[in-house]
């Protein structure tokens, strides 16, 4: 059967029908799934019941899973799912409602600042694939920003300053802007915290065209001074998430999400996580390589 | 000569003509700027050549003035001004108007911060009314100052949103708008500790509600820092959409005036290591505000 695509904005976002990606693909339909996300950015499948297991598999058709970084700054007995599953919900390991002062819950709030998944990785994330299992009856859609339009509306002088800037990454950056101390991560993972450089303009040789490499992990731009990149990298964001830039999706259970970290970024909206589930679980594929050359930072 | 406002922005924003303010005023002129003042929130006056004298002249017309903390924290021998009411809004080095502020200047990265939406003063406990700015020199390219009308940002809440926010206070310091921008502010002056404030605040003549919003907002009383801080993010995004925004692109010998206690406002980038950008700006007390509606018992804390 032939996959349709429905768009969903004029340049971001399209629905896909007539598919059940709980059973096995034939190579045709991965191939489908890879150029409707060459072209859209963001793809929407609803009606996917999938459980862990099926989710991870059909994940792995796009390349090789990336351990969550949640998972991986965990103890085992924090945690309510396998290391690939990134949990996106307001649950505990007993599958309780987080309490209002959870350490866990507090670092989850960074999901309200636009992001693009793992950009704080030298090898940052490719495809995310976010699956509705419960959702809150009010809130906690997940927005989406198409960074190839927002790279092609900047006028030229901004392009050519952008062309070759370099910026660093940390998921302390991200946190720091609400406050969330990078001490509260713990000392066992203070070094996943070291900032790493990404390219702020990608270019991808398969679609011929650019992206801004935007994210709320980014604290710095090499060679400029700190205030001065953070209010240009404020103001870069301001003009990426605009509304005609933008996808919000107001989530049905069995809702599964793809995007491309590549060329989005995203945020979750605020839902009264106190009173209401919701649970989302997210796998990850990683990207291809570095975007820029790593500098061996002192200990 | 009689004076006319037109409306730029209807409600929001009008252009002041017929009146000449580097003259003194009469009575009735002044009533009827501040009648416009309550009416719209912001006022231009197009082609006012005024000296800074004058300018300090036209704006006691509107109450006291008040002193700039960069100027107060500032020592004598760095401010560009003698009289410590003007506030220098300029991009000169010290002693200078020639030589630009170098790219690491501490006065740079300090109003650097002024590109993030804030209300003048409202790391004070009594904030800005009015403030007050005169062009005199500008840049060929950006560096306009934008407004945001938070009378209009209030009304456009949803029940739930303004149920919520009615009677919440708020803790605004310097050192937080600073911060979000990875400046360090230093000093242990008085005027750094945070101060609360009400988060939504009466007009004390149009009896309207406004969201007084600010990026020295570092926290709200009684919630969690990181969820405060993500929550006043929404809240200061769904305030500065387009809808609410009037973008002011500086002509020499403009005068903005503004009201903060209803109006945010924000500087947008220019190349300010090449080119010059001067302007002067008086700031009158702010009368009937926030502090006032705080209880005593969270005021004193």
């Amino acid at each position: 059967m032939t996959l349709s695509f429905a768009p969903l904005t004029p340049t971001i976002a399209a629905e896909v029908s007539s598919i059940d990606l709980t059973r096995p693909l034939t190579p045709e339909q991965v191939r489908a799934i890879d150029d409707g996300m060459d072209r859209y950015g963001v793809l929407v499948f609803h009606d996917q019941r999938f459980d862990d297991e099926t989710q991870l598999a059909f994940s792995r058709n796009f390349g090789e899973l990336e351990v969550s970084s949640g998972a991986e700054m965990s103890k085992p007995e924090e945690m309510r799912l396998k290391m690939e599953m990134a949990d996106i919900s307001n649950l505990d390991p007993n599958n309780r409602l987080r309490a209002a002062d959870d350490r866990k819950r507090l670092g989850a709030l960074g999901n309200r600042l636009w992001h693009s998944d793992a950009s704080f990785r030298a090898v940052p994330a490719k495809y995310s694939l976010l699956s509705a299992r419960i959702v809150p009856p009010k809130g906690g859609n997940t927005e989406f920003a198409d960074m190839r339009a927002a790279y092609d509306a900047l006028d030229d002088a901004t392009k050519a300053q952008v062309e070759n800037l370099v910026t660093e990454h940390s998921n302390a950056f991200s946190r720091e802007i609400i406050g969330f101390e990078r001490q509260d991560y713990g000392p066992e993972n203070q070094d996943k915290l070291r900032p790493v450089r990404h390219r702020l303009v990608r270019y991808d040789p398969h679609t011929g065209r650019k992206s801004l490499y935007l994210s709320a992990h980014i604290g710095g731009i090499i060679g400029w001074p700190i205030p001065e990149a953070r209010a240009f990298i404020r103001d870069l964001m301001e003009h990426a998430t605009q509304p005609e830039f933008v996808y919000a999706h107001a989530w049905k259970p069995w809702d599964l999400v793809i995007w491309d970290n590549r060329t989005t970024m995203h945020r979750a909206r605020r839902y009264n996580d106190l009173t209401d589930v919701r649970d989302m679980r997210r796998s990850t594929i990683r990207g291809d390589g570095v975007t820029v050359e790593q500098v061996q930072q002192a200990a | 000569m009689t004076i006319n406002i037109r409306p730029v922005q209807p409600g929001f924003v009008g252009e002041v003509t017929g009146i000449d303010i580097c003259q003194p005023l009469s009575a009735a002129d002044v009533a009827a700027i501040e009648r416009g003042m309550d009416e719209f929130a912001v006022l231009t006056f197009p082609k006012q050549p005024l000296t800074d004298d004058q300018q300090v002249v036209f704006s006691a017309n509107f109450g006291e003035l008040e002193i700039p903390l960069a100027a107060q924290m500032a020592a004598p021998e760095t401010r560009r001004f003698q009289k410590l009411e003007l506030g220098d809004i300029s991009n000169f080095a010290v002693g200078s108007t020639e030589v630009l502020r170098a790219r690491d200047d501490k006065k740079r990265m300090y109003a650097l911060a002024n590109r993030l939406w804030h209300s003048d003063a409202s790391f004070r406990a009594v904030g800005a009314g009015y403030t007050l700015l005169h062009s005199r020199i500008n840049p060929s390219k950006g560096g306009n100052t934008e407004f945001a009308d938070m009378r209009a940002a209030y009304d456009a809440l949803d029940s739930a949103t303004k149920a919520l926010v009615d009677d919440m206070i708020v803790e605004h310091s310097i050192v937080y708008s600073r911060e979000q921008i990875g400046f360090t502010v230093e000093g242990d002056s008085a005027d750094l500790k945070p101060v609360k404030h009400r988060l939504v605040v009466t007009h004390p003549v149009t009896g309207r509600k406004s969201l007084y919003l600010s990026s020295h907002i570092g926290s709200i009383v009684g919630w969690l820092i990181p969820e405060a801080r993500a929550f006043l993010r929404d809240l200061t995004e769904h305030a500065t959409q387009r809808q609410f925004v009037y973008s002011h692109p500086w002509e020499v010998n403009d005068l903005v005036m503004w009201d903060n206690r209803t109006v945010m406002h924000r500087a947008t980038r220019f190349d300010d290591l090449k080119e010059k950008r001067d302007l002067r700006r008086t700031s009158i007390k702010g009368v009937g505000l926030a502090v006032d509606h705080v209880p005593v018992a969270q005021a004193a804390e």
